[in-house]
């Protein structure tokens, strides 16, 4: 599709670069719209076109009379605004820095408040869910989540297994209350009601962008550059792009999408087909919806990196193709016509071939052409435990003397690099059964499309037979008869209320069985099965009991969540208490711990002793600069001392930068031991874990996180 | 772009090769003209079009491949004959579809281009040109290389303007040479102005880079000029003349899918021709032309690769709405029978198909092959090799295989990923992936920078496999070789004009019972594009495009002799030919003869652009430095301060972004050891790092002094 000519509505430049996806749009006085963007590392621009800003720490910009510039001396990581004061309806900024949340007010130039975030600031938006009714300031972290009302109180807290990279207020489970959705960089879109995960969207990438659509419709984007849409929990359509989408915002009845290389293109919102596109003249920065030329409808408001703003009406039917609406009638039928005869084109090649077929099916040719194949060959398709290579393999054959030539296996998310594997064996190695191993990295059902070229080995033609396989959730798992006692005492223990029979669809459904598993009879009351995991060699032992205990052995806390929480969701369970016993989860919690308070004793001490060189060397430099006038000799020797300074000062910004990379990647293995054992429950005892680890940790309590995990609270017994 | 014209789709035929559509002229007092077209399924039909229907005036029976349509006249009447060649048979309609002529020809291959004049007829097919005069054979003339295209000028006497790939255009009479002119970009087309003062000889050309330019006779010369820079724009398939508001354009069609329109001056045709249209049709161009088929004004005539047939007109005359539009409406209801009616039989055939597939006594099913054509070019100073696929149906992804690593790149169109494979070894498996609706693509390759210096023993082999979007669901199987030197891509005229005084030739000799065909099919494993068709005595010569150092092939039954200035090409065909006959077990001897000074001379000639590309290299490290400091000259009036070296630097930013210094590091080095493994065997470990070093430093004085102490060494 060529580029639309459709002309933006309004345009103006800022003068400054303008850093991606730390942009927004507020109104700080309560009626006039100001785009707010962060200009390079620390300084934040306001435009305000509709009148002056009351002066205060924000100072006229040189280089353009429409917008202040505001100077923080810290890394701007997001920016969001909101009416967070109750009394006002003026917007405030908050501003987040890597380890910090400002909330300033921009109006009469006050602190809201100022907030440390040692979980560190990803993203944050403004809004209201759940039972809170004012707006809240809501924080993604680098594996939590947290809500701030306006004087800075914390609100709730969450933990989130993995990097939240966006955030929306939605009612996702339409019951009028709004819910948090949650993208992460684990791929999973979660959905947060209550302080309870309800939901969670297995995705492919990792998620950078949600934008809400209608009461029932959100629009997601993620690092692979595929953008889509879910109704109600289910995906609508999806696109793949080479590009990652920055934005994603619905405007006038379509998704206006903006791609990081600073296209914009509008899709239909049921189907995803573009309507029309346009290009930026520079990488995007952002694209928001506002009301910026006051005419009492939003516009979408396009940002370039170079600080081009670019405004576009609501896409409307007649301005949609600039030639639909002067297009005459025959017009309209001619390019019918070159569609049509495309259609017949595509159609005449299809019939060739099978006329092709029949013709040489009569003729017995001594000679094999070249493009030959038996027509009754068919293509089965078989998957295959290998406890020995430790993963599942894809064994792909045909049915007759013709060859596998080569296999594209194509699935999203369970390979290293990309999304195919390709396996083309040596021409020695040309058979009718073809292997092919996958080991998909986690526990989530996978569809697998296969390619298989298929013909014999001199063939300069190969027919292509495509077929699609589910992988289910537990795939990686494989049934062995012996009896085993696992080593380790690690296991959960939990009591449900249900037939084994279904409990053994339940295994029949998500477990990749050579045979379906049958019970003996009506009667059995209970069920052992022993399963080997291909991927680190452990077992895992599922003993459900008559008396309705269940029992799962493994060393691996993070499957007995998984497996719990499917359990738990086919059973339709709305709470699940359990006790759990994982030596392998508690020491790692307790290292990470003490891992945790110590590198925070670190950051102090390194933050002052920085404080201190750096007013030695303001001291320094004015000394040097008086020197100069009566002692040259002097003058150097300062400058030494300051050069010295600096170096320190260098080296000193070095370890504390890799200190607070440890204290991130310390925090995260922390959040999500807490995270696993949360999953271990289901429902209010989940919730409850979260709340009493949450004030565990801010303690500093080990034992009673210890016992968090064992039974599900640390007051318990 | 000053001309508006858009798009009325009038048929489908099957795949069309370059030029095979003609416009008749008008016949007697109607204006509207037919044309003819010819495909590959051999049907030559001939159409009118009435209200943007076309009329079927008359259409042949299926039977070889059509690659060449000609319309001619006998004397004095309108050219309104048309010929069609066909494998090794011409064949002759009158414009009522009565065949009136139809020979068979002792040509052993396919006819790729003739002319008629009068009753003469001048066939082209592979190397030769063969004149038949009275339908028997006159004279023949065999060229260099592949005849691309032809062009006769009648006067008084007959003279041929011929093409001859990588040669450039040679002028003949009566069977001989009267001159020849050598053109490096690669002219493939001809067209000859339609109203010349018929003394002149003189005919524009469509080259292969993508520039047009022209040929001309004068003072017994023939010179060409270069008018149109290819810069970027696909290779020309097809020319042709398009006249409207009494001006002439040449209409170019390129391989690219897009179509020209250049407003010539037909005073002066040597002025620089001005684009007036452009239009992207997606698929390659087979044939523009010009004629008033539709109405009684000017169209240009379209035929593209995959069949489609559509002209571009005046927007005035569309939306003027002169055709009714009933008959519109009427026209795309019948073509929505018509699919509706193919879709049911394909559903039908499908299901048949289908049911085949489950039957027990299995038949052979053997679908045509996919009509792909591609392509592969040598490499320019970038070193990357550039395959072109194009396919009649819409591709749905290509699938690479390589037994060695290669570097990558592909068209914007495509997604290229890497695909992991089981092996953890020395192969190479990539998809690429294309947007909807691509019928070409091209895909880049070069050798992984850390192989060249490995030695080469031979080409490598690439498999791509071409998939389809929809049906039928085949892969078609493409096969390349990766030649060894991918960088003697250039072709120059003949060894004469190399024989200056500063280049120092290496030298090697085979003898051995081979043959001519046995060194061609060893020498595709080394050198790019096509070699010259075995002869007796077969002799070219091959520029390198980055270092400029030449090869000078001459080979005979029984014995070769290469010569060239770079040690290390010596070194590799020295490899690939013992490896191949070993392979075949035949029986050479080889023999090489390096001179001692033959790294330093070649050194010299590479100093100035090592130069360069060391300033180059410098300056990009520098280019990185610079645009770390955060400077935004837009920001500030004055822009950033700098020093003038660095300014320099900072403003030529986005013109500096690759250098080949580190490959002419490698190569030098390279050099030093073929040199030395070719002329002295002892351990030189430590001379080629030192030579290393002082290569990336930019010592050129110690890099001489190794070169001629070891020189001067041997002889003591």
């Amino acid at each position: 599709m060529q580029l639309s000519t459709v002309q933006p509505v309004f345009k103006l430049e800022l003068n400054h670069k303008v850093t991606p996806d730390v942009v927004t749009i507020a109104k700080y006085d309560g009626t006039h719209p100001c785009l707010t963007a962060s200009a390079g590392f620390d300084k934040i621009i306001i435009h305000h076109p509709h009148g002056g800003i009351a002066s205060g720490r924000a100072q006229r910009s040189q280089a353009h009379g429409e917008v202040s510039e505001l100077n923080l001396s810290q890394a701007i990581i997001a920016l969001a605004a909101g009416p967070l004061r109750p009394d006002t309806g003026r917007d405030m900024l908050l501003i987040g820095s890597p380890t910090q949340i400002l909330a300033y007010d921009v109006h009469e130039n006050t602190d809201l408040f100022f907030k440390e975030a040692p979980d560190g600031v990803n993203v944050i938006i403004t809004g209201f869910f759940g039972k809170y009714t004012e707006t809240l300031a809501i924080i993604g972290g680098n594996s939590s989540v947290q809500a701030i009302d306006w004087e800075g109180n914390e609100v709730f807290w969450n933990v989130v297994s993995g990097k939240v990279c966006a955030l929306i207020t939605f009612d996702f489970d339409k019951d009028g209350e709004n819910e948090l959705l949650i993208g992460c960089d684990d791929s999973f879109i979660r959905v947060l009601k209550n302080n309870q995960f309800i939901a969670e969207i297995a995705e492919t990438g990792p998620i950078l962008c949600l934008s809400p659509v209608n009461e029932v419709r959100f629009a997601y984007g993620l690092a692979n550059g595929t953008i889509g849409i879910y109704e109600e929990g289910i995906r609508l359509w999806r696109v793949k792009s080479k590009q990652n989408a920055l934005a994603l915002q619905w405007s006038g009845e379509t998704l206006a999408c903006c791609w990081s290389n600073g296209r914009v293109d509008w899709r239909e919102g049921t189907t995803g087909i573009v309507l029309r596109r346009i290009q930026m003249r520079a990488n995007a920065a952002a694209m928001l919806l506002a009301d910026y030329r006051s005419v009492g409808a939003p516009d979408l408001v396009c940002v370039s990196d170079r600080g081009e703003v670019l405004g576009y009406p609501p896409y409307q039917e007649n301005t949609g193709f600039n030639t639909a609406s002067k297009n005459m009638p025959s017009e309209e039928d001619r390019l019918a016509i070159t569609e049509l005869f495309n259609q017949k084109q595509a159609l005449m090649v299809e019939l060739q071939h099978y006329e092709a077929n029949a013709a040489s099916g009569s003729v017995e040719s001594l000679e094999r052409p070249t493009s030959a194949m038996p027509t009754n060959t068919r293509l089965q398709v078989a998957i295959l435990h290998t406890a020995d290579e430790g993963n599942i393999q894809l064994a792909v054959s045909t049915n007759n003397e013709t060859i596998v030539r080569a296999a594209l296996v194509l699935a999203e998310g369970i390979f290293e690099n990309g999304e195919t594997l390709v396996r083309h064996p040596q021409p020695s190695q040309l058979r009718s059964l073809l292997h092919v191993p996958l080991k998909p990295p986690r526990d989530v059902p996978v569809d697998v499309h296969i390619k298989a070229l298929i013909g014999y080995p001199d063939s300069e033609q190969f027919h292509i037979f495509e077929l699609t396989k589910q992988l289910p959730r537990f795939a990686m798992y494989q049934l062995i008869n012996k009896e085993i006692r696992n080593k380790g005492n690690s296991y959960v223990t939990f009591r449900i209320t249900e037939r084994v029979q279904r409990i053994c669809i339940w295994i029949n459904q998500n477990f990749l069985l050579e045979e379906e598993l049958d019970l003996e009879t009506e009667e059995t009351k209970e069920l052992h099965i022993n399963l080997l995991c291909l991927r680190d060699r452990s077992f895992l032992c599922m003993d459900f009991g008559p008396d309705g205990q269940v029992k799962i052995s493994t060393h691996d806390i993070r499957l007995a969540g998984d497996l719990i929480q499917s359990l738990a969701v086919y059973l339709n369970l709305s709470d699940l208490q359990s006790v759990a016993q994982f030596p392998e989860a508690e020491n790692k919690l307790r290292e990470e711990m003490e891992h945790v308070s110590q590198i925070g004793e670190m950051r102090s001490r390194l933050a002052a002793e920085t404080a201190e060189r750096a007013q030695l060397i303001t001291a320094l430099l004015p000394a040097a600069q008086d020197a100069a006038a009566y002692d040259l000799k002097e003058m150097l020797n300062r400058y030494k001392e300051v050069v010295m300074l600096n170096e320190e000062l260098l080296t000193g910004c070095y370890i504390r930068r890799s200190t607070q990379e440890q204290a991130v990647i310390a925090l995260k293995s922390l959040h999500t031991i807490l995270q696993q054992a949360v999953r271990l429950r289901v429902g209010k005892y989940g919730k409850a874990v979260v709340a009493a680890s949450r004030k565990a940790v801010q303690d500093n309590n080990i034992e009673a996180l210890i016992k968090i995990i064992q039974v599900g609270d640390s007051t318990m017994k | 772009m000053d001309y508006d014209l858009s798009r009325i789709d009038y048929t489908i035929c099957g795949i069309t090769y370059p030029d095979t559509l003609k416009i008749l002229p008008p016949s007697g007092q109607k204006m509207d003209q037919k044309f003819a077209v010819g495909d590959k399924n051999g049907v030559l039909q001939c159409l009118s079009i009435k209200d943007e229907e076309p009329v079927v005036q008359f259409k042949t029976l299926p039977g070889k491949p059509i690659t060449s349509v000609h319309l001619a006249c006998a004397m004095g009447t309108q050219a309104d004959k048309i010929f069609t060649a066909s494998g090794n048979e011409v064949k002759g309609y009158t414009r009522k579809g009565k065949v009136f002529l139809s020979i068979e020809t002792a040509l052993t291959e396919t006819i790729t281009s003739m002319c008629i004049i009068g009753s003469d007829l001048i066939l082209c097919s592979g190397r030769t040109v063969t004149y038949y005069r009275d339908l028997r054979e006159y004279n023949s003339y065999v060229c260099d290389d592949r005849v691309l295209d032809i062009a006769a000028f009648a006067n008084t006497r007959i003279r041929l303007l011929v093409l001859v790939a990588n040669k450039g255009a040679v002028l003949l009479e009566n069977g001989k040479l009267i001159s020849r002119t050598v053109i490096s970009s690669g002219p493939s087309r001809l067209a000859v102005p339609p109203s010349t003062h018929v003394t002149d000889i003189v005919a524009f050309y469509g080259a292969g880079d993508g520039s047009i330019g022209l040929i001309s006779y004068e003072d017994l010369t023939l010179s060409s000029k270069c008018l149109v820079d290819g810069r970027g724009l696909g290779s020309v398939v097809c020319l042709g003349w398009y006249f409207s508001n009494g001006n002439h354009h040449l209409s170019v069609g390129r391989h690219d899918g897009s179509i020209q329109l250049y407003l010539m001056d037909m005073e002066h045709f040597g002025e620089k021709p001005r684009l007036k249209y452009t239009y992207f049709c997606g698929e390659p161009v087979t044939s523009v032309t010009g004629g008033c088929v539709g109405t009684e004004e000017s169209e240009l005539l379209v035929a593209t690769f995959s069949g489609r047939i559509f002209a571009l007109r005046s927007s005035h005359l569309v939306t003027g709405a002169k055709v009714p539009h009933d008959i519109l409406t009427a026209r795309r209801a019948k073509l929505e029978v018509e699919v509706a009616r193919l879709e049911k039989q394909t559903a039908n055939e499908r299901e048949k198909y289908q049911r085949n597939t489950r039957s027990l006594n299995a038949g052979l099913s053997t679908p045509p092959l996919l009509d792909i054509q591609y392509e592969l070019l040598g490499a320019l100073s970038d070193g990357w090799q550039e395959v072109r696929i194009t396919s009649a149906v819409p591709l749905d992804m290509l699938f690479i295989y390589c037994n060695k690593k290669l570097e990558m790149q592909t068209d914007t169109a495509a997604v290229l990923s890497i695909c992991s494979s089981k092996e953890t070894g020395s192969d190479l498996l990539a998809s690429v992936r294309c947007q909807a609706g691509t019928r070409r693509v091209w895909v880049k390759m070069r050798d992984t920078s850390d192989s060249s210096a490995e030695s080469k023993f031979e080409g490598k082999r690439v498999l791509i496999y071409a998939l389809p979007v929809g049906a039928p669901r085949v892969a078609r199987l493409v096969i390349l070789k990766l030649p060894a030197l991918p960088y003697y891509s250039g072709h120059e005229a003949s060894e004469k004009d190399f024989e200056i005084p500063d280049r120092v030739w290496c030298q090697l000799e085979i003898v051995g019972s081979f043959s001519v065909a046995e060194m061609t099919s060893w020498l595709t494993e080394a050198l790019p594009g096509e070699l010259p068709r075995p002869a007796s005595i077969v002799s070219f010569t091959r520029s390198h495009t980055l270092l400029e150092t030449v090869l000078i092939c001459q080979y005979q039954r029984g014995s070769a002799t290469f010569k060239s200035d770079n040690v290390s090409t010596i070194a590799t065909i020295r490899n690939i030919v013992s490896n191949c006959s070993v392979e075949k077990s035949i029986r050479v001897e080889i023999s090489c003869e390096i001179p001692d000074s033959c790294c330093l001379n070649s050194f010299k000639n590479l100093e100035s652009k090592f130069k360069t590309e060391y300033q180059k290299k410098k300056d990009i490290i520098l280019k990185k430095a610079i645009s770390m400091l955060d400077l935004d000259s837009s920001m500030n009036e004055e822009g950033p301060l700098l020093c003038q070296d660095y300014a320099r630097v900072w403003d030529s930013r986005d013109s500096i972004n690759e250098t080949q210094f580190d490959e002419l590091v490698e190569t030098v080095v390279q050099w030093y050891a073929d040199w030395r493994t070719l002329s002295v065997h002892e351990n030189y470990n430590n001379e080629t790092s030192k030579l290393r070093t002082a290569l990336t430093e930019c010592r050129l004085d110690d890099v001489y002094k190794i070169f001629s102490s070891n020189s001067s060494s041997l002889k003591s």
